[in-house]
Formats: C-alpha cells, structure tokens, sequence
C-alpha cells in the first residue's frame, strides 16, 4: 500500500499534461481524467488511513530513488509518509475531488474550461507532492510551484484587470516570505548536511544540532510559512486572491495550500521545539494574525473576502496553537477547517454563481431561492464559529486549551477572536441569506445550483457536521497524528472542561448578538460604523498594510530608477564613453604633438642633416692629394693620442 | 576521427563556401548555413553521447605542433567543464541560424559571419592551447562587429563599436596576462594543463597582476560590475539570432575563462580575490535586477536580467566548492537556453507589431495562447522556477556559497525576488488584463508564431523543460571535472 504512495503525485502531474494536450478529445475535455484521478488518491489516502487505525501500517515509511548528485552530495525523490501525512493527503485529495466535480458546473461554458483543469491537476500534483516528499528540496520545490498554481488560477480571468493585479500580488508576497524559506533551507543544509526530513528529524531528536542554528534555521523557514499561510503581515495577498474562482478559492485559498506553511512547521517540529524563541515566534504570529484578520472581516462587504479574512484568522489559530506546543491540536483545525472552509467558499461560490455579485449589500433573503445552499452555509458556519457540536468546536477548543496552558496572554488572542469569529459570520450569513432581497433584480434573477454543485456541498457539510466529533472519539486523530518530544517550555495545568464550556458559551452568544443585530437592529452597526468610523476606515484599510508594502514596492522602483539613470548617465556615458573622449582627445593631442613637435624634429633633423651635408660637401673636392692628407692628418693625430695615452 | 576539429571547421567550411555562391542564390545560402550549423549540431551531439562521464580527464584530445619555435600548439580537447557549453553553442547557432531566416538584408554576408562566428566560439571552449584559445577568442570579435554594425537597430554602428573596443580593450589585458604565464614557464609553455601544474608556484605577486590581467579580458565578456554597460546596448541592437548568441554563449566565454585559468593557475590569487569577487556576484545580482526593474523595452528587461543570471554564476563561483562549480557550469547552460528563447520571443513579438515598448502591449494572453505559454513558461524558468531548468542551477549557487558566504547569499536571495517583480509585471503588462485594440488590425494569422519560430525556439522550451525534471542530464557531465577542479584548487 505504502509503496504506491508515489503515484498520487505522479499521476497527477501526468494528468495535468495530458488535459492540457489533448483534452480537446477527453470526455468532459479532460475534466473527466482530473476527477477519475482525484478520486483515485482519495480512495488511496483512505485506505491508507483505514490500515494505519487498524495498526496495519510501519510509520514512518520512507523510500527515494536518486535524483542527481551535485559534490558530495545526493538529491533524491522520495516519499516520507507518517501519521501527518495520511491526514493530510485525505484532506488534499477529499477536498481537490469535491472542488473538481463542483466546478464543472460552475466554470461551464468557460472559453478555457481545458486549461482550469489542467490548472487544477497540477496544483493537486504539487501539493500532493509536498506532502509526501522525503527531502526538503523537493518540499521547497513543490511550495513553489503551489505558489505558481496559485498565481495562474487567482489570474485565471486575467482578461480583468484586478485579478491579473491579484495574481502577480499573491506571488510577490509570497515570494518575499520565501526568501527567508531559501536561506533558512540552506542553513537547516550546513546544520544537518542533509536535505532528507528523516535524518533532520532525527539529528534534531538527538541533538545534533546547536539550538541556536536550530532556531535561526526555524524562523526564516517559518517567514516562508508567514507568505504562503497569509500570516501577519503578508495577509494581504489573500483577500485579494478572491479575485479568482470560487472553486480555486475553496481548494487553494482554504483548505490546501494556505495550510502548507502549518504543515511545513508540523513537519520539521522536531527542529521547531529545539528553540523557546521560534516556537514564541511561531505563537505569537499565528496569534496577532488571528486577532487582526478577525477585525477585518468585521467590516468586509464582500463575501468572499469575509471567508478569506476568516481563513486567515483560522490559520492563525493553527500556527497559534503548533507555537504553543499544541502539535495535535493544531494539525486537528487543520483538517476541520479544510472541510468547513471548502464548504464556506463552495456555498459562497454557489451563491455569487446565482446574484453574479460578490457584495454581500446586493444580497438577501436568499434563503428562500437556494434553501441547499442555505442550508449548508449555515452548518459550515456553525463549525467554524465553533458551536457545539460541529466540527470546529472541536479542534478549536483544543487550541484554546493549548494556547491557555502555554500562556494567558495566548489564550485572551485566541479567545476574542473566537467571539470576534462568531460574530462576523453571523453578520455574513444574515446580510447574505436572510433580511430582505436589497438587490431585487439580483434576487429574482437568483436560482439554486444545479446537483453537480449541491452534492459537493452537501458532502463537506456531512464533513463539517460529524468530523470533529467523529475524529475526537477514542482518539482517533490524536493517535494518527502526535509528535513525541520535549517542549522547550512548561505547560501550565488548565481545566480542559472549562475551556470548552466558555468556548461554547461564548461562540453562542456571539452568534445570536451578531444575527439579532444584522436582522432585527440592523440600524446599530450602520451607526455604530458611522461613530467609529475611524476604526472602520482602518480596518478597511487593513491596518495600513497594504500601503506599507505598496511603499516599499514605489522605493524600490524608485530605487531601481535612479540605479538605471547612473548606470546610463554616469557609468557608461561618463565612466566609459568617458574613457573613450578621453582617450581620442588624447589621441588628438598626439596628433598635434605629432605634427608640431616630433614631425618638426624630424624636419628640423632633416634641415639639420642638409645643412651639415651642404657644409661637408665642400671637404669633397675629388682631388685625391686633400684625400691623402686627410689620412695622413688622421693617422698623425691618432699616433699622437696613443703616445700620450701610452 | 578528429570530433573536435570537425565540430570546430565545419563552421568555418561552411563560412567559406557561403563565399563561393553568388549572393542571389539566397535559398542556396540558408541552406548550405542551415546544413553547417546542422552538421555540427550532430557531431556536438555525438560529442554528448560518445563523452566519459566517469572520468575528469580531458577527452577526444588532438594536438599538432602549430609554431614550434614558440612552443605552440594546435591543442584541443573537452572536459566536463567544456562538453555542455560545446553542444549549447552548436545548438543555440543552429537555431539561431533558422530563426535568422528572415534576414532579407546581405543575407550572404550575415551567414558568413555567422558561421565564423560558430566557428571561433566552439574554438574557444576547446582550446588546451592558450595562444589557440587567444587567437579563437579574438576570432569571435570580428563578427560578431559587423553582425551588430551592419543588421543592427537604429543606433548599431555606435553600439558595434562600443562592443568591438571595449572587448578589444579587455582582451589586451589578458594577452599581457598570457604572455606573463608564457614567460613564467619552464619551459615556456602555453599548453593550459601544463600551467595548471606549474602555475600554483608563481609567487604571490605576480599571482594578483596576472589575475587582474586576465580578470579585466574575461570580467568584461560576463560582464561583471562595472564592466557590463555594453551588454545593455549591444543585446537590443543586435538582431534577434545574434542577441541569442551574444547572451547565450558569448557571456559565458568569460565563466568559462575563469573556470578553466585563473582559478586553477593561480590558486594563490584567486584566494586573494574572493572577497572582491564575491561582492561583485552580490552587485551584479541586485543592481542587474534592479535595473532591469526600471527597463520599458522589452528585449533590454532580458539584456539587464543576463547581468543578474551572471551574478548568481559568479556567486556560485565564490563559493570555492564542488556544489558551487556544479551551479555555476549548470548557470552557464541553463541561462544559455532560457534567455536564448527569451531573445526569440521578444523578436518574435517585434517582428509583428515593430515595437518591443512593455506599455504597448496589453492583453495578448487572450489571442496568442502559445506564444503567451511559451512566454510564462520561460519566464518562470528565469525567476527559477522548480520543475524547470534555471531552479536547479541557481538553488546549487546559493547553496554552495552559502557555506562560505552566508550573509552576502541572504542578501543575494532579494535578487529572486526583483527578477519575480519585474518580469511579473511585463507578464501582466503585455499579455492580461484586456485586449489592446490597437493591434487588432494584425490578423490572427499573423499573430501566430510560424514554423521558422516554433522550430527555433520549441528545442530550447524543450531542453529548460528536461533539465529542470533531470538535471542528470547535464550534472552528471559536469560534476567528476568539477571535484576534481575543486581538488586541484584545495591542494
């Protein structure tokens, strides 16, 4: 079983090639072969999980082929499979299935209908082979081309201009995160002398290596994780990634690639828990984030952004909880909120596929046209807000619990957010679906999705609904999916029960606050935005974020500018064609020393050596006597100087 | 069968008998260039095939006494160092040559020196002779004058005689620096192996003055900061098939020098200069990118991104280590091919709507799917996208310099960065958002890449393609020459 896991990523690639070549001939142009083979890893991810509860599997399994050598050294291609990854294949491969089926309705008739699923299996393949590699170069190389998926489908009406925008922001940003990814990968290199996750787990098991190298190591690799899971403060890529199809927002921007960058510290955890310092890094990130996303859903009119700020607020938490020693519970939120944030942007999907229109002000009522949808939304809201018993309360409660054992501190991010979340999800679920129709060209327009897009969500909905109690009972996912090591900090005893009891209380009175005021008040958070509207505007403007970065992009342009005009100005027409004129001036000063000086030394010798001739000519008499007594005068004075001398 | 002189006199056969036919015979003359550069393209390939990738001696030697009375020879042969960029050259002039063809201007002419142009350079990367190696790098100038001086853009003769005098300039230098080993020699030699036994015992002084000799003829070919103001001009004057050259191979000349002499004749120097030559790798890489951030025209965006692609060469040269070496050759073929194609697209855009001004354009993604996909893929392949060629290449340069280097290759990482920047933004610039109706007036035919094009640059996607999946495909040529390089140098 195991050794077939190589497949999954294969197969994929593969497919993701031929729907692109010859998908003109395929059943459902190739959209066909992507599902068939989706729901192939799904059933393989499945039967994987099945055995390893059963006990029936080794893990950690481990197998790799050579790739090339450079030096000393091998690159290899392999697989790594343990607890971690069975629970995260099943949710790459559940939710890519379900997202391929739901978008054949919803991307019908769309002129590039081909390349969406060519699109689809390669970001599946990607992320499949991020999951199950053996090395951390392979890792790294699929996080990137994830980011390339990414960047293709945010923009995949790039007719529009704000999506080409979007696109090309996401891979920046996310790219900025992964420069700190590259150095802390070559650090985590020199520390361990390997790319291969085992031996580096295992190397930092024995302590191999320094805590420092470990912790520096860490923390770049986790800016990487800060980009591609939309921490703070390069968040802001996600909202804007909503510019892309609803689908690619479920399967990327919810459930699979921003969940990357948790996997990536789940994997290397071992690394992480070597150092108090990255670990706080780690928590505190995830906590800032969780609270600051959460605000900025509170004032979102768009109902995909609403979902995308929420995402980042659940990643948060994630990250939140793994900082916090919470290894389970956060890859457990992990998996529920794959499931419910599918759900969440599926059913946003089906209703923006309905209205054509993503401001939640143009909606309403809309219960009453697409009851399915209705339905469904309401339980993907219930588990994420965290009501008992949907699956978010489940794995959120553990993370409060984590967060309130590490520290207070922690637990009071974690615990505003909850309240924060509850709240902002009420208010999109009544603006959206119930109240009155504000649009009512848009609402009567509006219609139920078509079974091909219901019946995905009617399956994360069961998912949403049972997972987390199902997946809690005996431990199931506990036992899956545990990290035994040393906590480099003590955790504080807390009564578990009385974190869940507030947890409940306060996602229900949350809720009802937020539905009573949206439907029965609507007019308190209209004046309450008008009296704050400074606070407003500035969660509107998400706390300056995007100006920030925006001002480092117009310095570096600027930058590059003035770089440009002294590599044009000064070092070439200055420095170089300076030379240049230089020397032809100097070429020309030789020329008039040439002509004035040496020429008329050589005429001046010349008149010199005429006169001298014209002088001498008159000794040359022909006569032979002078001649003889030229000699003879010679001959005389040389005989005369060798007496005296001799 | 003497492989390295067929793979080197082809060419110039072809050159010569290009002047036998009269200059209305155009089709005559494509073909019989296309045939030259063909033929050599398959003995190079030969080459490939029939080369021992398990040893790091020099291969498919020939050497014949040249001019006695100075101890020079006819000497050539390839290692691992040399066989890639042989094959890169032939490959990259035979489609070149096809794309060239539709030069309408003294096409008898462009293909003489063309070929010539072939010939110098495959001499160059097989010379064991180093007056052999002078005389075929000086034999690269000439054409490569009139290539740019003749078929050129609007300011050609300016940027031809730019180029001309300047490499002339630097290769003065490195003429004294050969005459100075030359002279160093007991027995005179210039026979390179010979000197990388001998040359390790030259003091240390006349070490530096030799490499900084050399350095200046070879620091100019790369070009290396601040000797690379020609590139810019000489790369967006020069016709499309020479710009491919000029960035594809001649550049690498420069690598290629360095690798083969200075570092391993002068052991002493180069260990004295590393810390000079590190930052300029560092220069190179952040001011190219930089500067290519701030470019409108299209094809001198690609020219400034070459400064970048030779900074990471360099770095990956700084780093004194197998892994490093392996990166850098890798770098030299890698960008050979990527920014070789990136030339062709941007001629193949030129062609059609005459101008290459980045805010021109708009929307192309939407009528020219191939072209557009050829553009991403190649793109990407340059910013270093994993899964194609130029990843594996530059992953190895950061990862070899960063043992001995490691904040100035933190530094160097930003480079990623702008270079994803820039040519994100042409992408967007020129192929989304929505359809610039101005070229609505050239009809789809015309817009679509011909077979001339796709036969030209679809080898190349091909190869970027090939070795980003199997970088064996080349590494494993490279690296036993490369460790036993890095043995020589540590010994």
């Amino acid at each position: 079983m195991l050794e077939y896991v190589f497949i999954l990523p294969l197969l994929s690639f593969a497919v993701a090639g031929i729907i692109l070549a010859f998908g003109k001939w395929l059943p459902g142009k190739g959209a066909s072969a992507g599902i068939a083979v989706a729901a192939w890893g799904f059933v393989q991810a499945l039967f994987m999980f099945v055995k390893a509860m059963r006990g029936g599997l080794t893990l950690p399994y481990e197998a790799s082929i050579p790739w090339f050598s450079f030096g000393p050294h091998q690159a290899t291609l392999g697989v790594y499979v343990d607890g971690l990854t069975i629970a995260m294949l099943i949710v790459v491969t559940a939710v890519s299935l379900l997202v391929q089926i739901y978008s054949l309705g919803y991307m019908r008739g769309d002129p590039r209908f081909k390349r969406y699923y060519s699109y689809l299996s390669l970001f599946t393949a990607s992320m499949l082979g991020l999951t199950v590699s053996d090395n951390m170069l392979v890792f790294f190389m699929c996080w990137e081309l994830v980011g390339v998926c990414s960047y293709l489908l945010i923009g995949f009406w790039f007719e529009k201009p704000s999506a080409a925008y979007a696109g090309k922001k996401a891979f920046i940003t996310t790219k900025l995160g992964d420069l700190g990814f590259l150095v802390g990968l070559l650090s985590l290199f020199y520390c361990t002398g390997t790319f291969r996750i085992s031996q580096i787990l295992e190397l930092a098991h024995i302590g191999f290596i320094p805590p420092a190298a470990a912790g520096a190591a860490a923390i770049l690799l986790f800016l990487g994780a800060v980009g591609k899971s939309a921490q703070f403060p390069l968040l802001i890529w996600l909202p804007d990634a909503m510019e892309g199809p609803s689908p690619v927002s479920a399967l990327i921007h919810a459930a699979t690639m921003v969940a990357a960058g948790v996997y990536m510290v789940a994997r290397l955890y071992a690394v992480y828990i070597l150092s108090p310092a990255a670990m706080d890094t780690v928590a505190w990130t995830g906590a800032i984030t969780a609270f600051t996303a959460a605000s900025m859903a509170l004032v979102c009119f768009d109902l995909k952004r609403v979902l995308a700020f929420s995402t980042v607020s659940q990643l948060g938490y994630m990250m939140l909880a793994l900082g916090a020693g919470g290894f389970t519970a956060g890859l457990f939120h992990l998996t529920t909120h794959a499931y419910f944030k599918a759900l969440l942007f599926l059913a946003a999907g089906s209703v923006i596929h309905a209205v054509h229109s993503n401001d939640m002000r143009e909606m309403g009522a809309l219960k009453n046209k697409m009851p399915i949808t209705y339905i469904t939304f309401l339980l993907g809201t219930l588990a994420l807000v965290g009501i008992p018993p949907f699956a978010g309360f489940f794995s959120k409660d553990e993370i409060l619990a984590a967060a309130l054992a590490r520290s207070p501190y922690l637990y009071a991010f974690g615990a505003v957010t909850a309240a924060l979340t509850a709240f902002y999800m009420a208010r999109a679920l009544v603006m959206t679906f119930h109240g009155t129709p504000k649009d009512p060209g848009k609402y009567n327009h509006a219609h139920e999705s078509p079974p091909v897009m219901t019946g995905p969500l009617i399956l994360l909905a069961a998912a949403s609904v049972v997972s987390g109690w199902a997946l809690s009972r005996h431990e199931i996912f506990a036992r899956l999916v545990n990290f035994e090591g040393v906590l480099p900090f003590e955790l504080r005893h807390i009564s578990h029960g009385a974190v869940a009891l507030y947890a409940g209380i306060t996602a229900v009175l949350s809720m009802g606050l937020g539905a009573w005021l949206y439907k029965a008040r609507p007019g308190i958070p209209a004046m309450l935005r008008g009296k704050f509207a400074a606070i407003a505007a500035l969660l509107d403007r998400r706390y300056g974020l995007d100006a920030f970065f925006l001002k480092i992009v117009a310095v570096s342009d600027s930058l590059s500018a003035v770089l440009f005009s002294f590599d044009f100005n000064f070092l070439d027409a200055i420095a170089i064609d300076g030379w240049a004129w230089l020397t032809e001036k100097f070429s020309r000063l030789q020329r008039w020393f040439d002509d004035n000086i040496v020429d008329a030394a050589v005429d001046a010798t010349g008149t010199v050596t005429l006169f001298a001739g014209r002088l001498t000519r008159r000794a040359q008499t022909g006569l032979v006597q002078n001649y003889l007594f030229f000699v003879a005068a010679a001959v005389s004075i040389f005989a005369a100087m060798a007496f005296a001398t001799g | 069968m003497p492989l390295l002189s067929l793979i080197v006199f082809v060419p110039l056969a072809g050159a010569l008998a290009i002047l036998a036919i009269p200059k209305t015979k155009i089709k005559t003359i494509q073909g019989l260039a296309l045939a030259a550069s063909a033929v050599c393209m398959i003995f190079s390939g030969y080459l490939y095939y029939a080369f021992d990738k398990t040893t790091a001696a020099m291969q498919f030697i020939e050497k014949t006494a040249w001019i006695p009375a100075f101890n020079i020879n006819y000497s050539v042969g390839v290692d691992g160092l040399s066989v890639a960029i042989v094959a890169l050259t032939a490959l990259l002039t035979l489609v070149s040559i096809i794309y060239s063809f539709n030069i309408t201007l003294r096409v008898k002419e462009f293909f003489f020196w063309f070929l010539l142009l072939e010939g110098g350079m495959l001499g160059v990367f097989v010379s064991l002779d180093f007056f052999l190696f002078y005389v075929f790098w000086e034999l690269t100038l000439v054409p490569m004058y009139f290539l740019i001086g003749v078929w050129g853009g609007p300011q050609k003769e300016y940027a031809a005689i730019k180029f001309f005098v300047y490499t002339l300039f630097g290769s003065l230098f490195m003429l004294l620096g050969i005459l100075a080993l030359y002279f160093n020699s007991t027995p005179h030699t210039f026979d390179m192996l010979e000197l990388v036994n001998q040359g390790g015992m030259l003091a240390l002084n006349l070490q530096i003055w030799i490499f900084l000799a050399l350095y200046l003829g070879f620091a100019i070919k790369i070009p290396a900061f601040p000797f690379h103001t020609w590139l810019p001009l000489a790369h967006v004057e020069a016709p499309t098939g020479v710009s491919v050259i000029l960035a594809g191979i001649l550049l690498k000349m420069g690598i290629y020098g360095i690798l083969r002499v200075s570092f391993p004749v002068l052991p002493l120097a180069t260990a004295w200069f590393m810390p000079f030559f590190i930052v300029i790798a560092v220069i190179n890489i952040i001011y190219g990118s930089l500067v290519a951030m701030a470019q409108k025209d299209l094809k001198k965006m690609v020219a400034y991104s070459s400064i970048n692609h030779m900074g990471y060469c360099m770095l990956g040269m700084a780093a004194m280590t197998a892994i490093g070496f392996n990166g850098a050759v890798l770098q030299m073929i890698t960008h050979g091919l990527i920014t070789g194609s990136l030339f062709l697209l941007v001629g193949v855009i030129y062609d059609r709507a005459h101008t290459r001004d980045i805010a021109a354009f708009g929307g192309l993604g939407v009528r020219l799917p191939v072209y557009t996909g050829l553009m991403v893929i190649q793109v990407m392949a340059s910013l270093g996208l994993p899964g194609l060629a130029g990843f594996v290449s530059e992953f190895l340069c950061f990862l070899g310099a960063f043992e001995a280097w490691p904040y100035y290759v933190a530094v160097s990482a930003i480079g990623i960065l702008i270079t994803a920047a820039f040519f994100l933004r042409m992408i967007e610039k020129v192929f989304l958002g929505p359809f610039n109706e101005k070229w609505a007036g050239l009809s789809d035919m015309n817009l679509h890449m011909n077979l001339r094009e796709l036969a030209a640059i679809l080898p190349l996607a091909v190869l970027t393609l090939v070795i980003g999946l199997w970088p064996r495909f080349c590494l494993d040529l490279i690296d036993p020459t490369i460790t036993y390089l890095v043995g020589m140098l540590n010994r």
